[in-house]
């Protein structure tokens, strides 16, 4: 028999404020990589508008706070795997704009020399094995990542980042099945949006919620304010640390909604598959808090901006201006 | 005679057939993720006549819902599965493979597997590697799994009725470039197993199928134009292959170009050249020559990608070289 009482349990972590210490210790860098990750993939929506980028782009505005929030407590040697929306998630990992601006455009002085494009973006150095086209497959890489950091002892955690729709590949659960057993040091970031490609979330996924599945493998199921920041990062650096030393995966789910649509262009075949409406915005959200806490976001926000503003406009000048790959390198990179 | 469909573009005929075996078979039951909407095509407008008991979306469960529709399948309905893009297949391959490919055989002969599974395949404009591949010769290779992939509307509508009727496993291949790629559906059926030949040739046979057969066919009005007479066959059904159509068009010209969407290692074309080699040699009057994409997988940047994918001029040079040889 199972003692149901000793089971972890879903928790959730919502409408919290951080504490005025933490938003003065880390509120500018979130607000920082919040307003970087936003006006980096506006420049990718204004690209799409006037038909300079190739391709398909699923873009994660929104969504910025998960990203930021996770992203803040990892440090180099950790490793994150994305998903097919994962410009938010390389940002807040620190990759470089221009070089992201580079792939996505098909430059040889993107992250991979323009093989891999917006779906593919990595950088191993930086800590991340990368978005990926295929929903749930970075799951399982992540939890290996963690076995690696594990048996070379390096100390080092591993983060898999998946949407609500990933949380139905089977996959994603057999993988964390194997972390609980084998105490992985990773952390399942599921981002529910309320979406799964066009299709509203709960009438394809069965069940009281995404967290409450994790419950089933003993593994503490925690759902958090995916607009709110602070609350992300509280949950993130706690799972984090468990991790760390030893004490295997937490599963986080945070539910904040994306403004787009699933991708670029979706109206030219999808009629209204949502209503319109007022989103959260987590920039504004961690502005006012930082207000409230007398530490004036509004005034930080203005500069950051305009220094965000400045980067974004001159990495993408840089990046438009850059070679493309020569042809030769399409042969390249099959085999070591 | 009126045509059977009305349909004036490659998916919109693939979805005119699902239509009219929906409306005359109650077992026909079509699911997949996002089929309301119809990302890719195919199945768009169907959930408009036959509601979301008959076209059902899925989560994102490709194993699953693939590995339900073998089950259903056995059990008597006639499901379709759209995958989207092909290699989703990857996720669900056991389903596919090992076990809708295999179970008649393994059951000697008790179960089978009446379904189609839909997915487009090839390289539509920077969609990198695991959104542009052409899968055929792994399915073909398979064992048990009939594989169709029309490069026409014509094509499409007849195939599609075909394989919706088949009582095995099919797996429906279209390339997404031509998705609303433009023809008429004649009043002339088309069968699982059958190839088309258009134009016809004297001089050379260029074997293709999808966005290759349709390069293929402007190749050819090129060739013509330099007093070269291809003949075109557009290989729609892969599994089995149509062999009399092809040995016949191989034995009228002596010369063989076949070419592939894909890596030219254990490709559709490489297995006809080996075939026609072992059937035809006395035949031909040159070597086969395979056309394909070389061993890498599909690169994002478009002038890349470009540049691996036979173009209508690559295939006009090849077509020269097989012709002088
Ligand atoms: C295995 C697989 N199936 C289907 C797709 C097509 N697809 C791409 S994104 C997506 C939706 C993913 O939903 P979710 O995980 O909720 O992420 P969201 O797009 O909502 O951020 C789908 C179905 C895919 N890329 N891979």
């Amino acid at each position: 028999m199972i003692d149901r009482r000793t089971l972890p349990s879903r928790k959730e972590q919502n409408g919290q404020m951080t504490e005025k210490v933490v938003l003065k210790e880390r509120g500018e860098s979130w607000l920082r990589t919040m307003v970087r990750g936003r006006l980096f993939e506006q420049s990718l929506g204004e690209l799409y508008e006037r038909g300079e980028l190739v391709g398909v782009v699923h873009l994660s505005i929104g969504l910025e706070a998960t990203a930021a929030g996770v992203c803040s407590n990892l440090r180099k040697g950790d490793q994150i795997t994305s998903t097919h929306r994962g410009h938010n998630h390389m940002i807040a990992r620190g990759l470089e704009p221009e070089r992201m601006f580079a792939e996505i455009l098909g430059r040889s002085t993107g992250y991979c020399g323009g093989k891999g494009g917006s779906m593919h973006v990595a950088n191993f150095e930086l800590g991340s094995v990368g978005a990926n086209g295929i929903v749930g497959a970075g799951v399982p890489m992540a939890a290996g990542l963690g076995v690696a950091a594990q048996k070379l002892g390096t100390g080092n955690v591993a983060v898999a980042f998946c949407g609500d729709g990933a949380a139905n590949q089977g996959v994603v659960w057999e993988s964390l099945n194997l972390a609980a057993l084998w105490k992985i040091p990773v952390i399942f970031v599921c981002e529910n949006n309320g979406f799964s490609e066009f299709t509203p979330t709960d009438r394809v996924t069965a069940g009281p919620g995404i967290a409450d599945r994790a419950i089933g493998y003993g593994v503490s199921g925690v759902v958090v304010d995916g607009t709110n920041v602070g609350a992300v990062s509280a949950v993130a650096e706690g799972a984090i640390d468990r991790a760390r030393s030893g004490e295997g995966p937490t599963f986080i789910e945070t539910r904040a909604e994306r403004w787009r649509g699933h991708h670029e262009g979706e109206e030219s075949y999808v009629g209204t598959y949502r209503e319109t409406k007022e989103f959260k915005d987590p920039i504004v959200q961690l502005i006012q808090e930082m207000d409230a806490a007398g530490l004036d976001g509004s005034l930080l926000y203005e500069k950051i901006h305009a220094e965000e503003k400045d980067l974004i406009e001159r990495s993408l000048a840089v990046a438009q201006q850059a070679p493309l790959p020569e042809l030769s390198t399409a042969l390249e990179d099959v085999f070591s | 005679m009126s045509p059977t469909s009305t349909a004036k573009r490659l998916t919109p005929a693939m979805a005119d057939a699902i239509a009219q075996e929906m409306r005359s078979d109650p077992t026909v039951y079509l699911w997949g993720v996002d089929v309301t909407v119809g990302v890719m095509g195919p199945t768009r407008g169907l959930a408009k006549e036959f509601g979301p008991d008959k076209i059902r979306d899925c989560p994102i469960s490709e194993a699953g819902f693939v590995g339900a529709a073998v089950g259903a399948a056995i059990g008597g309905l006639r499901p379709i599965v759209d995958i989207m893009f092909s290699s989703f297949t990857y996720v669900a391959f056991d389903q596919i493979v090992n076990q809708a490919g295999r179970i008649r055989y393994m059951t000697g002969g008790q179960l089978s597997v009446p379904m189609v599974i839909i997915g487009s395949a090839g390289a539509a404009g920077a969609n990198a590697a695991q959104h542009s591949e052409v899968p055929s010769a792994l399915f073909m290779n398979a064992g048990g799994l009939r594989v169709a992939f029309p490069s026409t509307a014509h094509q499409a509508f007849w195939l599609m009725r075909s394989a919706i009727r088949s009582d095995d496993p099919v797996v429906f291949l279209f390339h997404p470039a031509l998705a609303s790629a433009r023809g008429e559906v004649r009043d002339e059926p088309l069968h699982l197993g059958d190839a088309e030949i258009g134009p016809e040739g004297t001089d050379l046979s260029i074997l293709a199928t999808g966005m290759m057969a349709t390069r293929a066919r402007a190749a050819a009005a090129v060739l013509a134009e330099r007093g070269i007479w291809a003949e075109v066959v557009d290989v729609c059904s892969l599994s089995p292959l149509p062999w009399d159509a092809i040995l016949k068009s191989v034995r009228k010209t002596g010369r063989v170009l076949a070419v592939e969407e894909a890596r030219l290692t254990c490709s559709a074309a490489s297995e006809l050249a080996a075939g026609i080699t072992e059937r035809a040699w006395a035949d031909l009057k040159a070597p086969v020559k395979r056309l394909a994409v070389p061993d890498t997988p599909i690169p994002f940047a478009p002038t890349l990608e470009e540049s691996l994918i036979p173009s209508e001029e690559d295939i006009v040079k090849a077509a020269e070289e097989v012709a002088s040889a």
